[in-house]
């Protein structure tokens, strides 16, 4: 056990499954001599050499096509968008092969694509997107958004495990700013079980990814001021999500707030809220919100990225308006 | 002016023995060329009398390209082939009573339903199922050849893909790769000039599709697809050196897709020209008097090989027919696949 | 104030719900002259009758709506010009329905008519302008009548009137009724925590249920019951007529019983049971139970020990729709329908467990149960999960009944007076002969929906041969 960033326990978690399973190697743009735009595989290529650790051309759809074949092959490869908003570029791959393949053809497709997705410095239209809800949409495809620098080894150690094609959002915004302890061994974190980041009786508030700490310290803020008591329930996976856990809450305080730093529209809260009205409906006291950013592309001047972002005085707002409804 | 090489065809037995066939290789592959173009027909009457749902797509003209091909491929060798390569499954052993149950969406299809026509594979027989999306599976395929030479194994991927496809981008990143990293991993394009309606001067402005082979750095070769021994050399050729560490090659096979689309289209849009032109250049046809001339094809030999695969036909679409169609219960299974699943040759 | 320009008199929103008016008379005709807020017509529509002042001082221009017709609320009904103008000017086109803040005042309006200490509706006879609540002024609303307007702070009546689902989930089950709880939500909305604490502190009348379905009224109400009704303005009592307010369980008890009816398809099966075993083993025991146990063996505890025995194979009897799914459980928790000593309302204690409980620990717990409910000793926990109920209006020598179904049980069981009859038996030679029977007649009123007729024949057909052969050590 040692204190980790985020980024430390995802490349520790590749390195160690590298190590251990030679099936396993790495493709994608500058993942290899440079180490990968965010350094996740610092130091992979001369560990495992050029063929574990691949640097492709600028070719997302041969990146995360190739990873199919290998799959098929016996391989377990991890591809790495350099940013989630180029997985468009792959999203005809993984739509229309990978996650069709074993419902139609009975051939399962064991890959992985890194996604660094989340805004919150900058980035701009095309290097902040969080596309986890348009990849829930496709059946046969998971999605996994770790919070915590534990949940994220432990999720890529599963999806790697996982015989399947899966999305492995990993948030830019928690990269080197969230630290905790981490396992030294070798540990699964299992998809679809949700994780309690905070205990509460009043409200529930759903949220993944990096929103998680920003619920966390709209939550602190809401208990202090308010005395307003929330449950913060960590997804950490999107598809499967816990919907007990969700329903579970929800029966407990009877409201229910979906946060998430997607768009609103079409963004996965949608289902979740649409679950809780189908499944907790005579257990609510308020309607089930939704917080999220505006249906715009994420902008890049600070002052409008930051009004796109859901911020904590945004959740403030919310948990207060539910709370006392 | 083409860039491509353009092979020659195939002259005499001597010839054809030089590379690797005997005259029992001869008659098997009049065989898989009878029964391929036999199994399109007699689907062909199934759509018609309602026994297949959907639509049905044939490979008529295109039986010598994908026969050849597949006859030069290794026993570890894998390959995406598309829906005129029916040739392809015949020759890697998939049979017939399950291609027809396929076609008819029963249980015995190799996707049990779940995926119809030529939308299939079996994959213990190094095949991978297509999908409608072209070239969507040439990706597919340098991903095999990336996973065999990661590994250091002898084996070669076959990705096919036609002119119409090759206008799409997946076709270029493909190629690129394939040629960055010189992965053992053989393109085939079918090229049977047209795609649904439209025609190569609207797909591409090269001469051949072959010539952009230089481009990525490996060669490009364009042969008579109606010509099976010269595809079969040429494919042989790709195969080896593919397998000896060269690389990548680009064949094109070139031939005329025979029948519409789909069988729902009538082609009217094709001059009456170019069906009389390449009727005269039937695959079958030109093989069969090939074998005549210069491997002495018997009369009683034809007729032998002929009323095997009629028989084995017969009793295809027979068996296919007992075959179960699915139970809509199983419409929720296998949209994940479980660890069980990877209880297979390939991820051990 | 008279208006510079022509203004729209349009057919207000009386309350929120309303969609529509109709015009029942014109006040002024066209032509004459009308002051701001004078009577201009007079309204009728599904909440109330009321006059609808004019928006602006004028002359009636023209009058598009003619009595008698009912139209859409924003429906232009008539134009007020300048004073002075000539009448009928040009059609005037139609405009739009009226403006958010006249809406706005419109519920405000209907929020003070119904909150507390709302005035109730003027009659159409009084002459006097109504008060302002009860007016909607027209486009475009005057600042004053909104100024003047007992409304509430910001949507505070009608968050008062909103009852979340989890509040009527639990409204529902333990029988209270909403509008009698304290609610701290936003306007005054009865929350999730208010209802608990209210449970909890016992205040809560207990869900009442079974008794005999009361006949029902003469007259059908005429509206549609709304989901959650305001209490209704005190009629006048007319000649001879003394009017008291409902008591919050009487109201309980009507919701229920109404919901139930509304619920379930009741269907009742009888039954007659000769208990002259049953009457004969009851007289041996009665001396015993009194002096060990200070317990009457009555009746009604062989009956509910049979039936609870018969249950056990009948689990749909003692079973539950719950949404799409059928409920059934390994225990049976009976109610029984006890009369408050006020006679004015009556409510269900449940025996829990009851399938563990002897003759004697059945009547103990039945005696138990009723005095504790005749004492107001109940606690919150007494009232429910009942599974199957048992009423016993045969004490007052009723030989027939169809009681309600306590939602939502899939049973009741209704136990008559047990009266001598002439039956016919056979003799120990197999002759039919008459004999001096104790006959009681039992009812069986099932939820059709779950139950079907010839299982509750089945069930009361066991349920009788267990009483007619109860044996000496039967228990």
């Amino acid at each position: 056990m040692a204190e980790k960033t985020y980024l430390q326990a995802i490349s520790d978690g590749l390195r160690q499954e590298m190590r251990r399973d030679k099936r396993v190697y790495v493709i994608g743009e500058d993942v290899g001599v440079y180490g990968g735009a965010f350094k996740v595989t610092q130091g992979f290529q001369e560990e495992f050499g050029p063929w574990r650790v691949i640097d492709a051309p600028l070719a997302e759809t041969a990146i995360v096509g190739s990873c199919t074949g290998a799959a098929m092959m016996g391989m377990r490869p991890v591809a790495e968008m350099q940013f989630a908003d180029f997985v468009s570029c792959a999203w005809d791959h993984l739509v229309t092969v990978a996650a069709k393949q074993r419902y139609r053809a009975g051939t399962p497709v064991p890959i992985v694509v890194r996604c660094p997705s989340g805004g919150g410095f900058s980035g701009g239209p095309f290097h902040s997107q969080n596309p986890e809800s348009s990849f829930a949409h496709i059946p046969g495809l998971k999605v996994v958004c770790p919070a915590t620098p534990e949940d994220a080894k432990g999720l890529l150690v599963s999806a790697i495990e996982d015989p399947n094609p899966v999305l492995y959002f990993e948030h830019k915004h928690l990269y080197r700013r969230i630290k905790a302890d981490v396992p030294d061994e070798r540990y699964t974190t299992p998809f679809g079980e949700a994780r309690i980041h905070r205990e509460g009786e009043d409200v529930t508030l759903v949220t993944w990814g990096a929103m998680v700490f920003t619920a966390a310290e709209a939550a602190e803020k809401v208990a202090e001021e308010d005395g307003v008591s929330t449950e913060i329930v960590d997804l950490r996976t999107i598809v499967p999500w816990d919907r007990k856990a969700v329903l579970a809450s929800t029966e407990k305080t009877s409201k229910a707030i979906v946060l998430h730093e997607d768009t609103l529209t079409g963004g996965f809260g949608g289902e979740i809220a649409a679950t809780i009205a189908e499944e907790a409906f005579e257990h609510l006291d308020a309607p089930v919100k939704r917080i999220a950013a505006p249906d715009t592309p994420v902008p890049f001047s600070p002052p409008l990225e930051k009004a796109f972002l859901p911020q904590v005085e945004d959740v403030v707002a919310g948990l207060r308006e539910i709370a006392a409804y | 002016m083409a860039i491509a090489r353009e092979a020659e065809p195939v002259g005499s037995l001597t010839e054809v023995r030089e590379f690797g066939l005997d005259r029992e290789d001869l008659l098997g592959i009049y065989r898989h060329l009878l029964t391929t173009r036999g199994v399109e027909e007699r689907g062909h009457i199934l759509y018609k009398q309602g026994k297949i749902p959907g639509s049905f797509y044939t490979g008529r003209g295109n039986e010598a390209a994908s026969v050849g091909v597949a006859t030069a491929m290794g026993p570890d060798d894998v390959g995406t082939p598309l829906h005129r390569d029916m040739g392809v499954h015949i020759v890697r052993g998939v049979e017939p009573w399950r291609i027809f149950a396929q076609f008819m969406g029963r249980l015995d299809g190799p996707t049990k339903g779940k995926d119809g026509n030529v939308h299939m594979a079996d994959d213990r027989l190094g095949l991978i199922a297509m999908v409608s999306h072209l070239p969507a599976m040439l990706p597919v395929a340098v991903g095999c050849a990336l996973a065999f030479r990661i590994r250091e194994e002898k084996r070669v991927a076959v990705g096919w893909f036609g002119e119409g496809a090759s206008a799409r981008g997946d076709t270029h990143e493909s190629m690129n790769l394939a040629g960055i990293r010189r992965l053992p991993v053989v393109f085939v394009c079918d090229n049977n000039q047209w795609a649904y309606s439209t025609p190569t001067h609207l797909e591409y402005a090269t001469e051949h599709v072959a010539d952009r082979a230089k481009a990525y750095g490996f060669e490009g070769v364009v042969v008579d697809g109606t010509d099976v021994l010269a595809v079969y050399r040429e494919a042989r050729r790709a195969i080896e050196k593919a397998r000896a560490g060269g690389g990548p090659t680009l064949i094109e096979c070139l031939t005329l897709r025979m029948e519409g689309h789909a069988v729902h289209d009538d082609a009217f849009y094709v001059p009456k020209e170019m069906f009389e032109e390449w009727a005269k250049r039937d695959p079958l046809e030109r093989y069969r008097s090939w074998l005549r001339e210069n491997a002495d094809f018997a009369d009683e030999e034809e007729d032998e090989i002929r009323g095997e695969v009629k028989k084995l036909l017969n009793d295809a679409i027979k068996r296919a027919d007992e075959s179960p169609l699915p139970d809509a219960s199983t419409l929720l299974e296998g949209v994940f696949a479980t660890p069980e699943d990877l209880d297979t040759p390939h991820h051990k | 104030m008279a208006t510079g320009t022509a203004v729209d008199v349009v057919m207000p929103q009386m309350g929120v719900s309303v969609s529509e008016g109709t015009i029942t008379k014109w006040v002024k005709s066209e032509g004459e002259p009308i002051e701001a807020d004078e009577t201009l017509l007079e309204i009728s529509t599904d909440k109330v009758d009321t006059e609808v002042p004019s928006p602006a001082s004028g002359v009636v221009q023209q009058i598009i709506v003619p009595e008698g017709e009912t139209v859409a609320v924003g429906t232009k009904l008539a134009v007020i010009a300048p004073p002075g103008a000539e009448a009928p000017a040009a059609p005037v086109p139609a405009e739009a329905p009226p403006e958010p803040a006249t809406q706005e005042a419109a519920a405000q309006a209907e929020a003070g008519s119904s909150g507390e200490g709302g005035a109730p509706t003027a009659p159409a006879s009084a002459p006097a302008p109504a008060p302002a609540a009860e007016e909607v002024p027209a486009a475009p609303p005057s600042p004053e009548p909104a100024a003047e307007a007992p409304a509430p702070a910001d949507g505070q009546a009608e968050g008062a009137r909103f009852v979340s689902p989890v509040v009527a989930r639990i409204a529902a089950e333990h029988g209270v009724d909403v509008s009698q709880v304290p609610g701290t939500g936003r306007g005054g909305r009865v929350t999730k925590k208010d209802i608990l604490g209210f449970v909890e502190s016992g205040q809560a009348a207990p869900a009442p249920a079974a008794p005999e379905a009361p006949p029902r009224p003469a007259e059908a109400p005429a509206q549609p019951a709304p989901a959650a009704p305001a209490p209704a303005p005190a009629p006048e009592p007319r000649a001879g007529e003394k009017v008291e307010p409902m008591s919050a369980m009487r109201r309980g008890i009507a919701e229920h019983m109404r919901r139930s009816l509304d619920t379930a398809a009741h269907v009742t099966s009888s039954i007659e049971v000769d208990m002259t075993r049953v009457a004969a083993i009851r007289a041996k025991l009665k001396k015993e139970y009194q002096e060990a146990y200070g317990v009457n063996p009555t009746y009604l505890a062989f009956v509910a020990r049979a039936a609870v025995e018969t249950l056990k194979d009948y689990p749909w009897v003692n079973g539950e729709l719950r949404g799409d799914s059928i409920v059934t459980r390994s225990f049976v928790n009976v109610g029984f329908a006890v009369e408050l000593a006020d006679g004015k309302g009556l409510i269900v204690p449940v025996v829990k467990n009851a399938e563990t409980l002897n003759l004697l620990g059945l009547a103990k717990a039945i005696a138990d149960v009723a005095r504790r409910a005749r004492d107001k000793e109940l606690l919150p926990d007494d009232v429910q999960g009942g599974t199957f109920s048992i009423t016993n209006p045969g004490g007052y020598g009723t030989f027939h009944g169809t009681p309600v179904i306590s939602q939502p049980q899939a049973a009741i069981l209704g136990t008559y007076a047990v009266v001598k009859r002439p039956w016919v038996v056979q003799d120990e030679l197999g002759e039919d002969v008459i004999a001096i029977r104790s006959i009681m007649n039992l009812t069986l009123t099932y939820d059709h929906r779950l139950v079907d007729g010839a299982l509750a024949g089945r069930f009361l057909r066991d349920l009788r041969e267990r009483l007619q052969t109860w044996g000496e050590t039967d228990y």
